[in-house]
């Protein structure tokens, strides 16, 4: 374990930061500045919440791994899950608004229904561009926050605000592996927090995401056009399109590449591999979602949603299995090239 | 009624160095003052001021100095006497005006009332500005006693107008700050006409007739000097013939007189106190040294009189007087910097003189060390509770810190100096003068061409931007500096002591006068300016960061006024307390965030709990801590 | 009398002492006295130490500074700033009038040093001194009104104490004159006039 000197030394000074809002919600020398955090003075702890939560300081993954799921994994390429599935969701207004489809609203909206949790922590956004964490109880606020950004928003910040506030309420929490993997930590080291109260954690597929700065690189490019949507079309397309109320714009993906973070560089985990179920695209089938069950909890919630018929379930192709595997076992092999690199290791006890 | 205004001749009074030689001026008669705030002289411009009504005195707080002292020798050249008072960094800002009114003359008395400050108690220097007289050639007055000050201030209008020349009296912080007895005199209700009947023009001239202007000057010296041989402020105590003499000036004196005395020497040694220390009064030093083999001088802080004293003795060497063997700064016996006690003189003295003595019994002064080394801690400065410039500098923290690329910090004089150190965060990194903030900032901010990328940031108080940051200013605007300048404006000239300047909205006597905004003269300069609150701790945060990423230069005012200023004080003040159930106190998520970190002296620690608490005696209200409270714990309550 | 008869009053930036030496001064001049009173002040006022020499006697002026190891008499606004003064003024025969309530410096509340225990501190100026008076100022000055009045209450103490050749009639009309008929510092006075003679 460690406290802001090693938080600096091992994360911030590297620009590892993933700006998932944990230790800036709880630490007054901490702040989040342009998506990233930043240490004012090491308060002098020598161990603190800074280093436990976050997820690129030291990370046991057996042990985070017991303590979601009850066991570890058998395969490496997507960790502990029961199966794979394809799925979409059944309702127009929700297809309507969402990216692919539509299967994370879906659910999000049936877990509020039926009363299983009181909010969810979402991302969404005022401009399309810039992510905002939003606290959501109802219909129309889960369904602004559907669509894919890009760039990291630190809505673990507003997990551990409500864990902190104490009301008994249950929130689940929709967000990419790397937030998914800080409100595990979170679960796994914190001592006074209630942190059962946190419900479903439904995981999105990242393969990476844009630092901050990218902002002022797309704002130029917009020339004022309001965003309506972000997308990366799949190969060989090799562009960034932003759709806009003007039209659409197309970026060239390596462009945008340079703004990738360090903090993803080193990212071994594509597929959520924490949260109770994870969810990504399908690629080429722009309709569907695919599905990774993982936990009783995960399943429980997307049996629910079909049986109710919220959400519409397919077997998932053997190739797009294949492919789907290969896609998280190159996301690893970058990342512990990039460590080897670096000189950096911060997985415990996971090998390959 | 006026504490120096006393109409009561024999009055004795305890009066500070300062308020004498405002006494003795109002004595004198005196009709227009003038300076600009700056320790220790501040006071004798305050007193001025508030006897300025009933004797019908026109004060002012001017810009700065140079304007201050140009401000009194006008109305001296008109016929009316007239005084400035400064400290001694303020004789630099004006040394270009004293080095030519020298020369051009003045009609009314006209003089100039320096405050030097031995061992820089508060200034960054300890220049001697005795110097000063010898390089303008102007009459020198140092007096010893606040008694003394009032004499000589009185006198030294009486002696300008005699030789139509500036006179300076010099003060030391030791006795513009200490009180003693002073007997009061008449006050003079003589209330003259001003003329300007100098045959013009007023100058000094240049070329023969700044050389025929520069003759007269020394004729108008000797003259001095003959008065000097008769002045009551040398005198001479001790045995006639005395082989030992002491010459001293200024407070030192009263040590020496002291030292002679604890140690028995009165029968042995001579202290010949010199009031007149330029030019030289030759004739009294030649008796005095005619008969000494040993010289040991005594004055504060060049070696001044030790100097001259020894050119002279040289001179005189062909006419009988030595061989002397001097004992001063030079030869190690007293220290050659800092300020005189008591005790240096005794121990100089005693070591000279082969005298024991010890104040206490030796086992005591060990014991004493002992035990004060055990248990007490030392003490540092701090911003007071409430200031304003806690709040700036925090916010300068955050959005360096925010920045990352180890912006270059300048600073400037006032209370927020103390940015340099723990209580500022230590944010500011430089320290020169008045206006070397801006003014280093606008080099620093030009050196990018040369491969230097760090944000250059310049700081300075409010009252500093309208004494010497504006040439700067227009500089950076001219010459295209990136640098960000930061204007803490408390609304007030804090460090002296709460004197009003031109943009507080109101004069030295208190009448009201349109204020001179700094962002409106930014806006004439053609600056980017904007204002923010720094108590709005997140919003002023944001506007730096936002500010650093820009070109070329940009202004800042932090705006907030001083909790001590009158105003501020009538205020009701809400009470502060914490929360000890919500106080994480040492935990993570605070660690003392408000005591540790933020050092306000009112944020002091319950040891008993280990939580915060507030001190209640010291605290102002402002509400800093309970903004920053990462737990929410401190409650301020308004009153009603 | 001893001549010249040497006080310290010692404090910490903010506690009052140049009003404090003020107040004594002026009663001393008002006895006819010679008077010096010497202080620091400017950048330490702002919570630094502050120390104010008073120098009284029949016979002439002495300087504003007193030499090390002569003080006769200390008024102490806080326990460890008086101990650290006797260290350099103080002597065998020092008498002490001490406000025990501690101001924590910036190293304390930040952590760098500890505060002493207050009663270790009494002791060690005890040992230091000929007689030692502890005098709960601060709270006798809440009672009359404002803890702030603390200075007063331990100027009325020492007075009434009879160290100094000042009469308390004299102080008491020197008070009038500085706060004005009706004022609350008057009451503080009173009541430190009143533990000063216990």
């Amino acid at each position: 374990m460690g406290g802001p000197d090693l938080l600096q030394a091992q994360v911030l000074s590297h620009g590892f930061c993933a700006g998932c809002g944990a230790c800036t919600s709880i630490c007054p020398y901490l702040n989040l500045v342009q998506g990233r955090a930043v240490l004012l003075e090491p308060c002098g702890r020598e161990e603190g919440r800074c280093y436990s939560f976050c997820p690129r300081t030291e990370v046991d993954l057996p042990l985070l791994e017991e303590r979601v799921f009850g066991n570890t994994r058998a395969d490496p390429a997507l960790g502990v899950h029961s199966s794979v599935v394809k799925a979409r969701a059944r309702r127009g207004e929700v297809r309507e608004r969402a990216q692919y489809g539509g299967t994370v609203t879906s659910l999000v909206l049936h877990a509020l229904r039926e009363g299983r949790v009181d909010s969810f922590v979402l991302t969404g956004s005022r401009d399309g561009l810039l992510p905002q964490p939003l606290l959501a109880r109802a219909g129309e606020e889960v369904l602004s926050c559907a669509g894919s950004r890009y760039l990291l928003s630190p809505s673990v910040g507003e997990v551990v605000r409500l864990l902190r506030e104490g009301e008994g309420e249950r929130v689940g929490f929709v967000g990419t592996p790397c937030q998914v993997l800080a409100l595990r930590k979170i679960q796994a080291y914190e001592r006074e927090w209630e942190v059962s109260r946190v419900g479903p954690v439904i995981g999105l597929f990242c393969t990476w995401a844009l630092s901050h700065r990218a902002e002022g690189f797309f704002r130029e490019k917009l020339e004022g056009r309001r965003v309506r949507r972000l997308d990366v079309p799949p190969p060989p397309a090799n562009l960034f399109v932003i759709e806009t109320e003007g039209g659409r714009l197309e970026l060239p993906l390596d462009r945008v590449r340079e703004f990738i973070p360090p903090s993803c560089r080193v990212c071994f985990d594509m597929t959520a591999e924490l949260a109770d179920l994870s969810v990504g695209m399908v690629e080429g089938e722009e309709e569907w979602n695919t599905v990774i069950l993982r936990s009783e909890e995960g399943r429980r919630l997307f049996r629910e949603a079909v049986e109710e018929g919220e959400v519409e379930e397919a077997p998932l192709e053997r190739e797009r299995l294949e492919h789907l595997r290969e896609a998280s076992l190159n996301k690893k092999r970058r990342a512990r090239e990039e460590g080897e690199r670096l000189g950096i290791r911060y997985l415990k006890g996971v090998e390959g | 009624m006026s504490r120096i205004g006393r109409d009561q001749p024999g009055r004795r009074m305890l009066l500070s160095g300062n308020e004498a030689i405002a006494r003795g001026a109002l004595e004198a008669g005196v009709q227009v003052c003038s300076g600009y705030p700056g320790n220790p002289a501040s006071e004798v411009v305050e007193a001025l001021i508030e006897a300025s009504r009933e004797f019908d005195l026109y004060v002012e707080w001017s810009t700065n100095e140079m304007v201050a002292l140009e401000v009194a020798g006008a109305a001296a050249a008109a016929g009316l006497r007239s005084l400035t008072a400064m400290k001694n960094l303020g004789v630099d800002v004006c040394s270009d005006f004293l080095m030519t009114v020298n020369l051009s003359g003045t009609r009314g008395g006209f003089v100039l009332v320096t405050g030097d400050d031995p061992s820089a108690h508060s200034t960054t220097t300890e220049l001697d500005t005795r110097s000063y007289a010898r390089l303008a050639d102007v009459p020198l007055l140092e007096p010893s006693t606040p008694q003394e000050a009032k004499e000589m201030t009185r006198w030294a209008f009486e002696l300008s107008e005699e030789l139509g020349l500036l006179c300076m009296v010099r003060s030391v912080t030791r006795l513009s700050h200490s009180r003693g007895v002073v007997e009061l005199g008449p006050i003079s209700r003589e209330r003259r006409k001003p003329e300007l009947s100098f045959p013009p023009p007023w100058t000094s001239g240049s070329s023969s007739f700044a050389c025929m202007f520069h003759e007269a000057l020394h004729q108008k010296m000797r003259t001095a000097a003959e008065r000097f041989e008769a002045s009551p402020f040398n005198r001479y105590e001790g045995p006639e013939g005395a082989e030992f003499l002491i010459v001293a000036s200024g407070p030192p004196w009263i040590y020496a007189v002291e030292a002679v005395e604890l140690l028995g020497l009165g029968d042995s040694v001579g202290i010949l106190k010199l009031g007149t220390t330029w030019p030289l009064p030759e004739g009294l030093l030649r008796r005095h040294l005619g008969h000494a083999r040993e010289v040991l001088f005594v004055e504060e802080i060049d070696p001044f009189l030790e100097q001259n004293v020894k050119a002279l003795a040289a001179e005189l060497s062909s006419e009988g007087v030595g061989p002397i063997r001097f004992y001063g700064k030079r030869s190690g016996h007293l220290p050659a910097v800092g300020e005189l006690n008591p005790d240096l003189v005794l121990r100089a003295l005693s070591s000279l003189r082969g005298v024991g003595y010890s104040p206490r019994e030796e086992g005591y002064g060990r014991r004493a060390e002992e035990l004060v080394g055990e248990h007490v801690p030392s003490r540092s400065m701090a911003f007071c509770p409430g200031c304003p410039h806690r709040a700036s500098f925090w916010v300068l923290k955050r959005a360096l810190r925010w920045d990352g690329r180890e912006a270059v910090v300048t600073g400037d004089i006032g209370c927020y100096s103390m940015g340099l150190l723990p209580t500022g965060f230590s944010v500011e990194q430089t320290l020169h003068c008045m206006g070397a903030g801006i003014g280093t900032a606008c080099g620093f901010g030009k050196l990018g061409r040369f491969g230097f990328d760090r944000p250059v940031v310049a700081v300075s108080g409010d009252s500093t931007f309208y004494h010497a940051c504006l040439p700067a200013l227009v500089n950076a605007r001219w010459n295209s500096s990136d640098l960000l300048y930061v204007v803490l404006d408390n609304s007030t000239t804090g460090m002296t002591g709460h004197q009003p300047h031109p943009g507080s909205g109101f004069t030295a006597s208190g009448e009201p006068s349109p204020p001179v905004r700094i962002e409106d003269v930014c806006r004439g300069v053609g600056v980017e300016v904007r204002v923010c609150d720094p108590f709005q701790v997140d919003e002023a945060t944001r506007t730096v960061f936002e500010l650093l990423q820009g070109k070329g230069p940009r202004v800042l005012v932090l705006r907030h006024p001083c909790p001590l200023t009158e105003a501020e004080k009538r205020k009701k003040r809400p009470r502060v307390y914490v929360d000890q159930e919500k106080c994480l106190g040492r935990e993570c998520g605070c660690m003392a965030f408000c005591s540790r970190v933020l050092g306000c002296p009112a944020n002091t620690w319950d040891f008993s709990k280990d939580k915060a608490r507030i001190d209640e005696v010291l605290c102002t209200g402002c509400g800093l801590c309970a903004t920053l409270c990462p737990a929410g714990a401190i409650v301020v309550e308004e009153e009603g | 009398m001893k001549d010249p008869l040497n006080l310290l009053v010692v404090g910490v930036g903010g506690q009052g002492n140049l009003l404090a030496s003020f107040l004594l001064g002026s009663a001393a001049v008002e006895e006819g006295l010679y008077v010096s009173v010497g202080e620091t002040y400017g950048a330490t006022q702002r919570g630094g130490t502050v120390m104010s020499h008073v120098r009284l006697s029949r016979r002439r002026s002495y300087a504003p500074l007193m030499p090390e190891g002569s003080g006769d008499v200390l008024l102490g606004f806080e326990p460890v700033e008086t101990l650290r003064v006797l260290g350099s003024f103080g002597n065998r025969g020092t008498r002490v009038m001490v406000n025990p309530r501690p101001v924590y410096p910036l190293e304390v509340l930040s952590g760098q040093a500890k505060y002493p225990n207050v009663a270790e501190v009494l002791k060690a100026i005890g040992e230091l001194s000929s007689e030692m008076v502890v005098v709960e100022a601060t709270e006798l000055a809440r009672r009359a009104g404002n803890p702030a009045m603390m200075n007063v209450v331990m100027v009325g103490a020492l007075v009434s104490r009879g160290w100094l050749p000042i009469r308390p009639e004299t102080l008491r009309r020197v008070a009038v004159e500085v706060f004005g008929e009706g004022s609350p510092n008057l009451r503080a006075l009173e009541l430190g006039m009143e533990e000063g003679r216990r």
